[in-house]
């Protein structure tokens, strides 16, 4: 019988206990209940999409035996809906003992230019009713009243582990298989997101070949994150191989990231391995200017992505923070500040009949020598010159 | 006015002056006095005389007027074979002035030509063959085609030896009134790997802090010109703290502008001083062997040497 429920729904957090990875966040909000009467009214849980904002609204009114009243604040565009619906909602005292809560989902889609904050501010102000609202981001200015009146809950990206865990006992409930390769890979391209996990695993297991799931994604602009998580975190596997294809960005730019993160993420002779792939890299890449031969780019991308990835021994699990690359700015930086010394090279290559690069190879032996007024003279150097020679020594 | 900088000072200007290569100074000097002269070819290392030798020859062959007639060009500075064939085709439009019926042009670092150019530089040789005579200067001879070798007389210069180097620190010495110890000697010819215009330089550099100068502060003066931190690279690997001997690596070439080679070659001379078991020295010396290998083959020197550099950590596990 074909599924009809998503596994979103059906395995949907109901008490507590049940939501994994979020644990400070789930504390925050346990806390904040307890003190509800004296505390701010309303509480805003922020983080990015599938992190489980509005599944621990649900929760929260489970666990305190409320009813929700939902509210999505991409439908309330202008202050007059708003009036219409929300107003009478707050204003209702309770019929029954079963408290309310209010939940405004997605409120960073508010309009702003109708005057929705504002009249979000003065509910808030006189709702007799908790208030939960959610957003992905709430940082921005418009939303700095807002903040003040409300307790900011943020919710994180979720743990690789707290994904797969999950993913597991799903597929144990639903008495399915999948490849622990095909698994981890999935969980490393939700990149946090619990929803596109689940998402993902309930059409893996649906199609004939799971793997295929990975693949697919090549339509799906990925960023360059997500693909450093690929590489660096998952076994490899075939869809490694089409992983720039979902990237828009140059090769060499990719081999920068990849470049800086490396040491962040391996040690040891993985580390030797995988400098080694990103030598070969290099070479093939030089062979492709000199020749033309672009050819070569299929090595080149097999290095970087298949043969980075297997360069570990081991799996790696965790959060890392990837840096951007930093090395060609600095290069640009270091240009500027050793322009006066190419200068003064210059000079001295011309005067000593040699090459310019000759000259500043020369040039830490013979700087003491330019220090000589005289010698200035002669080779008729600049007061900037001048200046960076006494500052050097 | 005689130049302050003594590598200038000092520079042959007759023949007999160029120290170190006899052999080729007697032919070279038979065919300037015929003003017979081919294109010429000059193959060695680095401060061996090459750009002296060709300045005596102009010098020989216009007297006061050389200037007019030599045209000095750097391969690896000028940007494309273009630019230097433009240089030349303005040079070579003029006659030469006096007896002399051709011009001469010096074309240092020929080497640094791609294949290509040097096609296009044999064009231009021939085409301005009744005016102008080449001389070029390269460090490997075979790194040059062969159509252009075939046009030249082939003249290789050798490495400085001690008693080559002798003589010229005790020309100096005795002009500028200094006193070099003997133990200093020996350490300035170990610094010059027999080139001529290091041991110069090292020699101004030193007698700029005393003019008594003596094997301390020579190898004060060599090390300090050296790339000092590439022991603090190495150690940070050998400790196994591969990120922070990046980092010191990458603030080593930028700061002091060193170049990978230079750096490469650091490396291979401090390996033999590091606490790791002998045949694991043997071992990272290939690998260093392999890394100049692609450097100078025009691979990225920073991803070469960071490669490198995480062997190192492996030989610090012992491995």
């Amino acid at each position: 019988m074909p599924e009809t429920t998503t596994w979103t729904e059906k395995y949907r957090p109901v008490y507590f206990m049940d939501i994994k990875g979020q644990e400070s966040a789930v504390e925050k909000i346990r806390d904040s209940l307890q003190k509800s009467e004296k505390g701010k009214k309303a509480i805003i849980l922020h983080g990015p999409p599938g992190t489980g904002k509005t599944a621990l609204a649900y929760v929260v009114a489970n666990e305190t035996k409320s009813e929700i009243f939902e509210l999505n604040a991409s439908d309330l565009r202008n202050k007059r809906k708003l009036q219409e619906i929300l107003r009478p909602a707050t204003e209702q005292k309770p019929l029954t003992k079963k408290r309310k809560i209010i939940l405004i989902d997605e409120v960073d889609g508010i309009s702003t230019d109708r005057g929705g904050i504002t009249e979000l501010l003065k509910l808030t102000e006189s709702s007799s009713h908790l208030m939960i609202m959610t957003a992905n981001d709430i940082w921005d200015k418009k939303f700095s009243e807002l903040r003040k009146m409300t307790e900011l809950i943020s919710l994180k990206e979720i743990d690789y582990k707290a994904i797969k865990d999950l993913m597991i006992q799903i597929l144990r409930k639903e008495k399915k298989f999948i490849e622990n390769d095909v698994l981890t890979n999935i969980t490393l391209k939700a990149h946090g997101d619990m929803r596109a996990a689940i998402n993902d695993l309930q059409m893996a297991t649906s199609l004939p070949d799971p793997s295929q799931i990975l693949i697919d994604e090549r339509n799906k602009e990925l960023d360059i994150f997500s693909i450093l998580r690929m590489i660096f975190k998952g076994k490899p596997t075939n869809a490694h191989l089409k992983i720039f294809n979902s990237i828009n960005k140059p090769l060499d730019e990719i081999m920068l990231w990849i470049e800086e993160n490396l040491p962040a993420e391996y040690s040891g002779e993985e580390l030797v391995k995988a400098y080694e792939l990103l030598g070969k890299v290099d070479i093939f890449k030089r062979r492709i200017y000199r020749q033309q031969y672009w050819r070569f780019l299929v090595y080149e991308n097999a290095f970087l992505s298949y043969g980075i990835a297997s360069s570990k021994t081991s799996g790696k699990t965790g959060f890392t923070n990837y840096k951007r690359p930093t090395r060609i700015l600095k290069m640009w930086l270091n240009n500027r500040r050793t322009e006066k010394k190419k200068s003064i090279a210059k000079k001295y290559a011309q005067y000593a009949h040699i090459g310019v690069k000759r000259a500043l190879k020369e040039f830490p032996t013979i700087e003491r020598v330019f220090l000589k007024p005289g010698v200035q003279k002669e080779l008729k150097l600049t007061q900037d010159e001048i200046e960076y020679l006494n500052k050097n020594n | 006015m005689a130049s302050e900088i003594w590598t200038e000072k000092y520079r042959p200007t007759i023949f007999s002056e160029l120290i170190g290569q006899e052999e080729i100074v007697k032919k070279v000097q038979s065919l300037t006095n015929s003003l017979n002269i081919p294109h010429l070819l000059f193959a060695g290392p680095a401060g061996t005389g090459k750009s002296s030798l060709a300045l005596i020859i102009v010098k020989e062959l216009f007297g006061k007027n050389w200037k007019e007639n030599y045209l000095e060009l750097n391969a690896s500075d000028e940007r494309g074979i273009n630019i230097v064939r433009e240089k030349v085709k303005n040079f070579a439009r003029t006659k030469s002035l006096g007896n002399v019926p051709f011009k001469i042009i010096f074309l240092d670092e020929a080497d640094a030509l791609t294949p290509e150019a040097q096609q296009a530089l044999r064009r231009t040789m021939e085409n301005y063959s009744a005016t102008c005579r080449f001389i070029l200067s390269c460090n490997y001879s075979s790194k040059i085609i062969d159509p252009i070798q075939s046009r030249c007389a082939i003249f290789r210069f050798k490495l400085l030896e001690n008693k080559d180097i002798k003589k010229i620190l005790d020309k100096i010495s005795g002009m500028e009134k200094i006193s070099i110890t003997p133990e200093a000697e020996e350490l300035l010819y170990e610094g010059s790997e027999g080139d001529c215009r290091r041991v110069i330089n090292l020699l101004q550099s030193t007698s700029s802090i005393s003019p008594l100068i003596n094997a301390e502060l020579i190898s004060t003066i060599i090390s300090s010109a050296k790339p000092k931190d590439i022991r603090v690279v190495l150690d940070y690997a050998l400790s196994g703290d591969f990120q922070k001997s990046r980092e010191k690596l990458l603030d080593v070439m930028l700061k002091e502008s060193i170049s990978g080679q230079d750096v490469i070659k650091a490396i291979q001379k401090e390996i033999w001083n590091l606490p790791v078991e002998p045949e694991l020295k043997v071992k990272l010396t290939e690998k260093t062997g392999e890394t100049e290998f692609h450097i100078v083959e025009g691979s990225d020197p920073f991803i070469q040497l960071q490669s490198l550099v995480a062997s190192f950590v492996l030989a610090g596990l012992g491995k």
